[in-house]
């Protein structure tokens, strides 16, 4: 390699030191309140509860951690995850055809349709749970709708379904964009190719369509599936006492249980289970990028 | 100029038949009435600059787009509203559109395995046409690993596998490099020959399209200006934008005389047979291959001939290109007002003596060699 001149040094450490000057306020920003809670709960979560209920800051142990495998916890771990997993799936159901759609449409109005999209996005998330709320409450319209129809009055409200539909409602832009993203860029010039060698508009979609924007769909999935399964306020406002999930367990133990440490724990074990999504989605876009398709 | 009639498509059912096929999108008309037929076997260009709607009427023959108006019969049968995965043709599209998620062998298999042809037939089939294309020891690559030409090659197996009744191409060469186009041109050639089927290739370069195909039609808006073998559109076209598009050529405006004789507007009345009512607004087609130089005063006798200087003289290696600007004839009666400057490229082999720009000459050319066009 050739020794740079101290003009070419002098000029690579001016760059450096303006790029480090540009990042510290944020970088302090994340550290106060990003990592040091995050650091913070983590301590936590190796803690001893006593037994009036404060935290013992002394004894560590992993006796938190090993509540987590029993049955309560696990049932509420593995529902959260099941309504999670139906979450993903239906707003990829629903939102991929959508997503279609608005790729495919002419510049000018898919800049429009996508500020549509963004709309419900812009509003208080509170407000719009409570909005379901009433929709699906036995006095609301939906409820009127299916009596008028002769179906009898519904009850939805306080159900996993409700929570579902919430989830749906609440976190469909975050598999829409990735989505239209993916289709946006796909190249339609191969679902050609795949019609003239003899497949048909079906059998081009799932052999060229979907692997090929196989990114979004992945990405999109996470985006949905990480936040559905540490989802406190829609299930809190639209699920029942017997849709107990983690996120309301976890506040629980924080407030009415003053358990901090379990509660640490659970924190400890969502946060990484959303890393690893996290991680996976990153070498699912590392290898788009490679391959601008899929490994197989 | 009465267009002369279509060249036969030789015996038997044409590969491809278009009657009166036009596509608008919109307001716009991208092919407007085009007749056509293709002859099984046949190596045929469609030329023309971009925009003119041979993308287009390819496409239309490939079930990619759908005309608007029209017949269009592969090897007899009415397929103007056929889906593209029931018709007998495949595509080379331009930039290959191979698939970026499947490797070599798996973007050949594709077509194979939408028709339900699996197991060691699929295989031998692909092993072939991997073969044919000389891609042998890339079959796990993708193609993102894949250089230009060899990506060309996939394109062309992945078609050829499925030995389609007709082969369309599109602009297969234009992302290549000029050596290796040049290669291809000869290779693509020899593989049409070996394979037997009927290639359609669309291409805006006129020396790829006289280089390669049995015939040419040359479209310009839409419309099919003329059909014929590179001689026939070369030596004879049709009219003043083949003349132009289809190499060089100088173009020197004027009126008919006579149904022998075109009065130029640079003044002189030269010899030029056509077949146009006298009086017409015409141009003199004439290749500056065809046009001689000489000294002023060496004319040769009987042959149309102009004075000018030349202006510019440019060595290419092989020939020099000299141009010559036109001097008006002295005492032409009446050109005055008409008289316009007109320039003459002449292309002459090395080997002849030099002449340097500002030198008076003269150009002749023999009437045989030039062809009379209209719009």
């Amino acid at each position: 390699m050739p020794s740079l001149t101290p003009a070419e040094t002098a000029a690579q450490r001016r760059k450096r030191r303006t790029g480090t000057l540009i990042a510290t306020p944020g970088a302090l920003y994340l550290l106060i309140f990003f990592v040091v809670p995050l650091g913070l709960i983590t301590v936590y979560s190796f803690a001893t509860r006593t037994s009036t209920g404060r935290t013992s800051l002394s004894g560590w142990n992993l006796d938190s951690y090993e509540r987590i495998a029993d049955d309560v916890i696990g049932g509420i771990i593995a529902r959260s995850a099941w309504l999670a997993f139906l979450t993903t799936v239906l707003c990829l159901v629903v939102a991929y055809p959508f997503a279609y759609y608005l790729a495919t449409r002419p510049p000018r109005l898919r800049a429009r349709l996508l500020v549509l999209v963004m709309i419900p996005f812009w509003t208080n998330g509170l407000v719009r749970v409570f909005a379901i709320r009433f929709l699906l409450g036995s006095n609301g319209p939906a409820s009127a709708l299916s009596e008028a129809m002769g179906f009898g009055t519904f009850r939805i409200l306080f159900t996993p379904t409700a929570v579902v539909l919430g989830m749906v409602y609440g976190f469909l832009t975050f598999m829409v964009l990735p989505l239209y993203v993916a289709l946006e860029r796909m190249d339609w010039r191969l679902v050609e190719a795949a019609r003239d060698l003899y497949a048909s508009g079906a059998k081009a979609f799932w052999r060229v369509t979907v692997p090929l924007t196989r990114s979004g769909i992945v990405a999109g999935c996470v985006l949905v599936f990480v936040p559905s399964f540490g989802a406190y306020v829609v299930p809190e406002i639209l699920g029942g006492a017997k849709t107990l999930l983690i996120g309301s367990y976890v506040a629980r133990q924080f407030q009415a249980a003053r358990n901090w440490p379990l509660g640490a724990a659970l924190s400890v074990l969502v946060i990484v289970s959303m890393l690893v999504a996290v991680a996976i989605n990153q070498r699912n876009s590392a290898n788009a990028e490679r391959t601008q398709g899929v490994t197989r | 100029m009465a267009s002369a009639p279509p060249p036969d498509a030789g015996p038997g059912v044409p590969a491809v038949e278009m009657h009166g096929i036009s596509k608008r999108f919109g307001d716009v008309v991208a092919v407007d009435g085009v007749d056509l037929q293709i002859g099984d076997g046949e190596f045929f260009a469609l030329l023309g600059p971009s925009g003119c709607g041979k993308t287009t009427t390819l496409r239309m023959i490939a079930g990619l787009d759908i005309p608007s108006e029209g017949r269009l019969a592969i090897f007899g049968e009415e397929v103007a509203s056929w889906p593209p995965d029931r018709r007998p043709v495949n595509t080379v599209f331009q930039a290959y559109a191979l698939f970026p998620h499947m490797t070599v062998e798996q973007n050949i298999a594709f077509g194979l395995q939408m028709r339900g042809i699996r197991g060691p037939d699929a295989d031998r089939q692909v092993a072939e046409a991997t073969a044919l294309v000389q891609l042998e020891g890339m079959e796990h690559r993708r193609p993102s690993q894949l250089s230009g030409g060899q990506q060309q090659r996939v394109a062309l197996a992945r078609a050829l596998v499925n030995h389609p009744k007709v082969l369309l191409l599109d602009e297969p060469l234009g992302a290549l490099d000029l050596k290796l186009r040049q290669e291809m041109q000869v290779e693509l050639k020899a593989l049409q020959r070996e394979v037997g089927i009927t290639f359609v290739f669309v291409t805006h370069d006129q020396e790829e399209a006289l280089a390669m195909s049995d015939r040419v039609g040359v479209m310009s808006d839409g419309r099919l200006l003329q059909i014929g073998t590179p001689a026939e559109v070369y030596e004879h076209p049709a009219n003043r934008f083949v003349a132009d598009f289809i190499g060089r050529t100088n173009l020197l405006e004027g009126v008919t005389e006579s149904p022998s004789a075109v009065r130029l507007d640079a003044g002189a009345v030269v010899a030029a047979a056509n077949e146009l009512a006298a009086g017409a607004p015409v141009a003199l087609s004439v290749r500056p291959e065809q046009v001689r130089l000489h000294r002023r005063g060496e004319t040769p006798q009987g042959a149309p001939c102009l004075d000018g200087v030349i202006t510019d003289a440019t060595y290419l290696g092989h020939a020099f290109v000299y141009t010559v600007a036109i001097s008006p004839t002295a005492g032409a009666s009446g050109t005055s007002a008409g008289e316009q400057a007109a320039t003459i490229t002449a292309r002459s082999e090395t080997g002849s003596a030099a002449l340097a720009a500002g030198e008076p000459v003269s150009v002749s050319w023999s009437p045989a060699a030039t062809t009379v066009v209209a719009d």
